[in-house]
């Protein structure tokens, strides 16, 4: 299979801005010796923002340590302490990290002040704040929203999460919960600004109208931009959404790919439409180049998708629970929203990555792939693939399948 | 009491159990089964409406067909009754019951909805919290667990039939800790593997009938000779346990099983009903202690754990825990090296990998039994 030109948006620089705008922000609070949070994706991070906090997210730094390599030995430590290998990598990373910081990449992640648990997406979040909280022995606080099922939540929008109907019952106490998380954090970090936190969810609105569009565009023909630029949108949509930065970056990121649509332009030549599903191997990004270079592109990532939800500035607490509806939250019949937007991206095929360990995202795997066969006709190659444990997925191994795979599309 | 063999009636029991007799009976009577994925269901509710709650459990040598549709590194509990699923070995069931307790019983939940199809399926959200708004919330998600379950069953509940259950249950936890005290004894008059037999006998049948049967017995139990040729007394500490085979090693080792923390066991029939209501129900299973899941405000669910195991060793005058750690457990997965770091007494952790072939740990078992077992 020939290697053809690949053409990335170019969101490269976009993100260096964003992170280093991040960073000095982190150190301007460090030094106003502002409290360090640790939050969970799915976490409503525009109270990061609202309460000037140090926010610190585990499977963050978990993935940056398997992005620079250091990951399997902090794994390694989490399991020679007992911790079982068949838990999520990014629990044994930063419990890696916690007990043998020698062994992690610098910088750590800064020690927690307090810890919010919650299970918008796993119980192992919740878990893990547990574990978390027992090493520093600082405060933890938790907030659960609701597993969502057929008779709770109906037709749900896949990527804004506007729902026809949700049970009130589970609205009303996650937004009560939620409140308490606000009394919870003016404890711990000062008084509530209202108007702070009005003018925080206003950027937090626009910032999500873009990434929707833009996630909308990535379903263009051809596909215009690279799952290793759009992969890393969860950075923002999980842990950054609600700042400046974070609208920055999609305001011109929006306007690159809308560029690129308009011009008719793909990341590469494109053979075949694939979607995707699971968690980022964060040690093998490259994966997705080697796909895309083959005419292999991703319109659709399921995972960026979930982690994206239409902001109402006008009913931020809604919103906040609205944040949960996706379909990594909610039974297996309510894939049906996932057969919409795989059917709007016209796909050939599904690649889709089994996290080892998480049990969220693997155990949909094969009903997803069941659905997009049944409903499309369409196959799926599923790789064991372990977010931040490279030696499962041996790229050799995996560049095999995928080679074989897309030759069977043809 | 000689050698390791079951006696009568814990064998009778255990039939009862793994050929489904007392479930074919109820169904034959025309009643209604559902299948229970977890052992904190409140089953009080269900039994109400008169409906039979069992505990799905699923015994494979291999699970195939589970492995075509989930991971094969999940939870042998869950392996098992995926795979019980789609044999079509569970069509006695006219629905199913979870709750959000862990992430492999949400997502056993949801696949075995989207595969089977029951007709009726309720996924309990728990809180996790113990504050007054959750406990408030908590009532309210009973209420409507009522609501759904009714109209699947087609059947209403009244305040009579819901204390009549709770009256019930709370007998068979009486039972239950009865049965205890024989286990506790200094010469356990129970063994494990006969401990087993008669707790999972009862997660296959109606409690009234369980009660009845136990009562019978629990003279001829009480009369029983104990056990003086043990070792080391044990607390056998994990969750979705059910394997006896395992636990014939241990006892065969020097070990006498005198408590344990267990799902199916302790963990499921610990605690009372304090009250006549659903608010009665909902305080019980909201506090259980036992359960990872439930913690109270300013507490760490480990922290609630800990406490329940350190009170059971207590009581029990146990010399020793053992933990049976199956490698897909993401509750044990991250606790177990808490009650290693912990407890009071010293811990054996058996990696259990299914199936299991169980001569593998009986060197580690017995050397375990020699470093702390007095002789
Ligand atoms: S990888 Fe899975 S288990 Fe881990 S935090 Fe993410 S969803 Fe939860
Ligand atoms: S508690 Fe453990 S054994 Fe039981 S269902 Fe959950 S993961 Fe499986």
């Amino acid at each position: 299979m020939g290697d053809r030109d690949w053409n990335p948006l170019g969101y490269k620089t976009l993100y260096r801005e964003l992170f280093k705008k991040h960073l000095n922000r982190q150190e301007m609070l460090m030094n106003m010796k502002r409290p360090v949070g640790w939050f969970f994706a799915f976490h409503p991070s525009e109270l990061i923002y609202v309460f000037d906090l140090i926010s610190a997210f585990p499977e963050q730094y978990s993935a940056y340590c398997a992005a620079r390599g250091s990951s399997v030995d902090l794994i390694d430590a989490s399991i020679a302490t007992g911790y079982s290998h068949f838990l999520c990598d990014y629990f044994k990373t930063t419990i890696g990290a916690i007990i043998e910081p020698e062994k992690a990449t610098k910088p750590l992640i800064p020690k927690p002040d307090f810890i919010v648990g919650s299970r918008a997406l796993c119980v192992a979040h919740h878990e893990m704040a547990d574990v978390f909280a027992r090493y520093y022995n600082v405060p933890r606080f938790v907030v659960n929203y609701p597993y969502w099922t057929s008779d709770s939540l109906k037709n749900v929008d896949e990527l804004t999460k506007e729902a026809e109907w949700a049970d009130e019952l589970y609205v009303e106490y996650t937004v009560k919960r939620l409140q308490k998380l606000v009394e919870f954090l003016e404890g711990i970090a000062g008084e509530f600004d209202e108007e702070k936190f009005k003018q925080v969810f206003k950027k937090s609105e626009r910032t999500s109208k873009l990434l929707i569009e833009i996630l909308k565009l990535m379903m263009s023909k051809p596909t215009p931009g690279s799952q290793r630029e759009i992969g890393d949108f969860v950075f923002i949509s999980f842990f950054v959404l609600g700042s400046d930065y974070a609208l920055e970056f999609c305001q011109k990121a929006y306007e690159i790919i809308k560029e690129r649509v308009k011009s008719g332009e793909g990341v590469s030549d494109e053979r075949y439409r694939l979607l995707t599903f699971g968690i980022m191997p964060w040690h093998s990004l490259s994966l997705y180049e080697y796909c895309e270079r083959m005419g292999a592109n991703f319109p659709v990532n399921l995972y960026v998708n979930a982690s994206v939800h239409l902001v109402d500035s006008k009913k931020p607490f809604e919103s906040m629970v609205r944040r949960s509806m996706h379909f990594t939250n909610s039974s297996y019949e309510m894939l049906e929203s996932i057969v919409k937007t795989a059917r709007k991206a016209d796909i050939d095929g599904a690649l889709l990555l089994e996290n080892t360990g998480c049990r969220i995202t693997s155990m949909i795997i094969r009903p997803l792939a069941d659905v997009l066969r049944e409903e499309l006709g369409v196959q799926s190659l599923i790789l064991d693939a372990p977010q931040c444990d490279p030696r499962v997925m041996p790229m050799e191994r995996a560049k095999t399948q995928i080679d074989a795979f897309i030759e069977s599309l043809s | 009491m000689e050698g390791m063999e079951m006696r009568e009636p814990f064998k009778n029991f255990y039939r009862i159990f793994r050929k489904r007799e007392k479930i074919t009976e109820y169904r034959n009577e025309g009643r209604k089964i559902l299948g229970l994925l977890c052992n904190n269901i409140p089953e009080e509710i269900i039994h109400a409406l008169g409906a039979v709650p069992v505990r799905l459990i699923g015994f494979y040598e291999t699970t195939a067909l589970a492995n075509s549709k989930a991971p094969s590194w999940m939870c042998m509990y869950s392996r098992g009754v995926l795979e019980g699923a789609l044999r079509g070995d569970f069509d006695f069931v006219d629905g199913i019951v979870s709750a959000t307790t862990d992430d492999t019983k949400i997502q056993l939940f949801s696949s075995y909805k989207f595969y089977i199809k029951p007709s009726l399926a309720y996924l309990i959200q728990f809180p996790y919290v113990k504050d007054s708004l959750s406990r408030e919330f908590f009532e309210k998600e009973l209420e409507r667990f009522v609501s759904i379950l009714s109209k699947g069953l087609s059947a209403e509940l009244s305040d009579e039939k819901l204390k009549n259950s709770i009256e019930i249950y709370n007998d068979y936890r009486k039972v239950c800790l009865e049965l205890e005290k024989l286990r506790k004894e200094d010469s356990p008059k129970i063994s494990s593997v006969e401990w087993f037999a008669l707790i999972l006998s009862s997660l296959a049948m109606l409690k009234d009938d369980f009660v009845k049967m136990v009562k019978e017995e629990l003279e001829r139990l009480t009369d029983f000779e104990g056990r003086n040729d043990f070792k080391i007394r044990i607390h056998l500490s994990g969750t979705d346990f059910y394997h006896l085979e395992i636990l014939k090693i241990l006892e065969e080792c020097g070990m006498a099983v005198v408590s344990d923390d267990l799902c199916t066991s302790a963990g499921y029939y610990t605690g009372f009903v304090e009250g006549k209501d659903l608010r009665a129900v909902a305080k019980r299973y909201s506090e259980c202690s036992a359960c990872v899941m439930t913690l109270s405000h300013s507490g760490l669910s480990i922290e609630e754990r800990l406490r329940f195991i350190k009170e059971k060793v207590r009581e029990s005058k146990a010399d020793a825990i053992v933990v049976l750690k199956d490698r897909g457990c993401e509750v044990c997965g991250h606790q177990c090296p808490w009650i290693v770091r912990e407890a009071d007494v010293p811990v054996l952790v058996l990696d259990l990998d299914f199936p299991v072939s169980v001569e593998q740990y009986r060197t580690r078992i017995e050397a375990f039994v020699e470093a702390h077992g007095g002789g």
